[in-house]
């Protein structure tokens, strides 16, 4: 129990210590890349992740800075891709929205809403010919609901068996348009589960609850052989885009802020933690981590930025002879 | 040297990118059934397995997202269109996850992928099931688009794109094509074959075509050799994103009239292309202003009596030719009548 919740509580620190940390410093201006910030969606991704294997694949949106952290812990590239610099595996051209590391199963986050969804079936469809056990969780929210992908993806899935995780984290939102002004159905779950799709749903934002959760899909589908559709609740902290809060537009009450951050999922995993007297081991492991962190930062603003030639590396394949 | 259908160098194509490489996977709408893609995928599902050639919903995006998924694990999907207008309904997975997925993460991905799409034309394929739609992929860089316009460009083309080439490739296969014979001759092993072809020399007249307008184009340069002793050089572009831009200056410098054939709209399509390539290489080259042959700028219409004012055909070019070459639009030379043109062209009778 808690090894488990002490490793649930690095990566949950880990993700909100870097996101604070981005808000700190951009500011400066050295990050120039859109931000869609994790914050609110740290217990759904982590819940997630610990419940996959390091070979296990995942694939993210626009909003996946927890989703890369979760599965890769590595703030040395992240910070590197966030200032756009050639130290990053990307050599910045990724930025904050399409962030990946195929060495630790990120396989790409697309900043198209659900088009990464059939991608996502496609490798969970190789992995399954290949017979190499490995899972594969695609991330969306609601918003991917509605384009016809998604039905198209899930319908796929479905009709070939394909042992994919759908994780749908639902904030409520797309950009500003709440759900009322987009669904023409009450419960996404009751539809979805008319296809031959496994569906579980949950409102936690308890990291070992959703943990416990995936281990229950992954268990189901071994079972049936079917896909699993997870419904999984999360407020959004911060802007559609952008490191501000922005409870003064008006289009959402800051007293839903209020309610769900009473909840918080760092929060909730810390007081757990102090609540079994482990107080001084969390001050050791978040020391540990602002460290790691400032190191990360330190490295990434030091290093160079790709010179002109990356410009027009990696379009076609390295043996095409014209360009 | 031996003779082959399109249609069969498609057929041997499909059968030895299953064949020789063992993680190539089939599918498309119609792939497993009795007509398998105009006859390109018969018996492939037996000899393959349902494994490795299958059948899919009707879901262009989601199936072109499947095979991206499995290109990244190491896969060689091919993914059958029976029209390229159908296209347009994976054009978000195309161009904005197949063409960028190695640029987008910093070349951490390849995608090797083929989307065959065929263009139809004739016994009234009408708006919807006539389009070329070859410039809106090429214009997207990531996306390697080819015209195959023979048995000997299929053949070479997928052989290469199945076995070496490593991002996505989209072939615009022509309908009318299926059923012409090629000369074939062994496969060009050591050389490129995303690249432009010089199909004849000449010193008179060049003409820059792809896809079946290189077909008519030697069949006008054969008759205005006959009757007027005019030599027509012909490049066929074959791969219109990566054109041997010097083969075409070489021979616009050589004799400075030049004619664009293409399958498509003129406009933002292979003829602006041809003529940006010479415009900004070489603008002194061209003696007279560029001819363009084209479709009409009209949706294609359904009945024969418009159909025929849409496409452009050997007749068009030969006046073309004849106008570059007299400098004048009157020329005075006669054009090849119907009755010549029947003996060039299989009649293409429906449904499709």
């Amino acid at each position: 129990m808690s090894n488990l919740s002490m490793d649930i509580y690095r990566k949950l620190y880990l993700i909100r210590k870097s996101e604070e940390e981005i808000r700190r410093l951009y500011p400066e201006n050295e990050m120039k890349t859109p931000m869609h910030m994790s914050m609110g969606e740290e217990a759904i991704v982590v819940g997630v992740c610990h419940a996959l294997s390091h070979d296990d694949q995942v694939f993210g949106t626009y909003r996946s800075h927890a989703l890369y952290l979760a599965k890769t812990e590595n703030t040395d590239n992240f910070f590197a891709e966030m200032c756009g610099k050639v130290s990053s595996m990307q050599k910045g051209k990724s930025g904050s929205m399409h962030l990946c590391d195929p060495n630790r199963g990120f396989m790409g986050a697309s900043a198209i809403v659900a088009s990464h969804i059939s991608v996502a079936v496609g490798a969970a469809f190789a992995n399954l010919r290949l017979k190499n056990k490995k899972m594969v969780a695609v991330f969306f929210g609601d918003g991917a609901i509605e384009e016809g992908t998604f039905w198209e993806s899930l319908n796929l899935a479905c009709l070939m068996k394909i042992p994919v995780l759908f994780v749908c984290e639902d904030n409520g939102l797309a950009v500003h348009t709440s759900e009322s002004e987009r669904h023409g159905y009450d419960s996404i779950t009751d539809i979805v589960g008319k296809f031959k799709c496994n569906v579980l749903k949950e409102e936690s934002t308890d990291a070992e609850t959703i943990y416990k959760l995936v281990l229950k899909a992954i268990k189901l589908n071994e079972e049936n052989q079917m896909p699993c559709f997870l419904h999984l609740k999360y407020y959004r902290y911060l802007e559609h885009v952008g490191i501000n809060e922005d409870f003064n537009i008006g289009y959402r009450s800051k007293n839903e802020y209020i309610d769900w951050a009473k909840r918080d999922p760092i929060k909730l995993q810390k007081s757990k933690l102090l609540a079994l007297g482990y107080g001084k081991e969390l001050e050791i492991i978040e020391l540990q981590i602002d460290k790691k962190i400032e190191k990360s930062i330190f490295l990434a603003k030091k290093a160079p930025f790709a010179d002109e030639s990356e410009l027009y590396k990696d379009i076609f394949s390295d043996n095409e002879a014209v360009i | 040297m031996a003779t082959m259908t399109y249609r069969q160098a498609l057929a041997k194509a499909m059968r030895e990118a299953l064949r020789d490489n063992p993680k190539t996977v089939l599918y498309g709408l119609g792939v497993t059934d009795h007509t398998g893609i105009f006859g390109t995928t018969l018996g492939l599902e037996k000899e393959f397995g349902k494994e490795r050639v299958f059948d899919t919903p009707i879901s262009e995006d989601a199936m072109t997202g499947l095979g991206i998924g499995l290109a990244l694990s190491g896969y060689y999907p091919i993914h059958t269109h029976i029209r390229n207008d159908f296209m347009l309904l994976a054009m978000n997975q195309l161009v904005n996850s197949a063409a960028k997925y190695k640029y987008m993460y910093g070349g951490c991905f390849t995608v090797p992928m083929l989307v065959r799409g065929v263009i139809g034309r004739s016994w009234g394929q009408g708006a919807q099931h006539s389009q070329s739609l070859q410039s809106l992929f090429s214009h997207v860089p990531g996306l390697t688009v080819i015209m195959p316009s023979a048995a000997q460009s299929i053949m070479d083309c997928y052989r290469y794109a199945v076995n070496e080439y490593k991002s996505p490739v989209i072939s615009f296969e022509h309908r009318l094509q299926y059923d012409y014979s090629f000369e074939v001759k062994e496969r060009r092993d050591d050389q490129n074959p995303f690249t432009s072809y010089l199909i004849r020399k000449g010193s008179d007249v060049t003409i820059v075509a792809v896809s079946v307008m290189v077909q008519e184009a030697q069949r006008a340069a054969k008759y205005v050799k006959e009757k007027a002793g005019i030599e027509v050089e012909i490049i066929d572009i074959n791969c219109l994103t990566h054109p041997d831009v010097d083969m075409i200056l070489e021979s616009v410098k050589k004799t400075g009239k030049v004619i664009v054939a293409d399958t498509s709209w003129a406009s933002f399509g292979v003829c602006a292309e041809v003529a940006r390539i010479i415009a900004v290489n070489a603008p002194d080259s061209l003696k007279v202003p560029l001819k363009e042959i084209s479709m009409a700028k009209s949706p294609c219409p359904t009945t024969k009596a418009l159909e025929k004012h849409f496409y452009a055909d050997m007749g068009d070019i030969v006046d073309n030719i004849y106008q570059l070459c007299s400098g004048k639009e009157k020329h005075n030379q006669s054009l090849p009548d119907e009755e010549y043109k029947k003996t060039l062209y299989k009649e293409f009778k429906g449904p499709f």
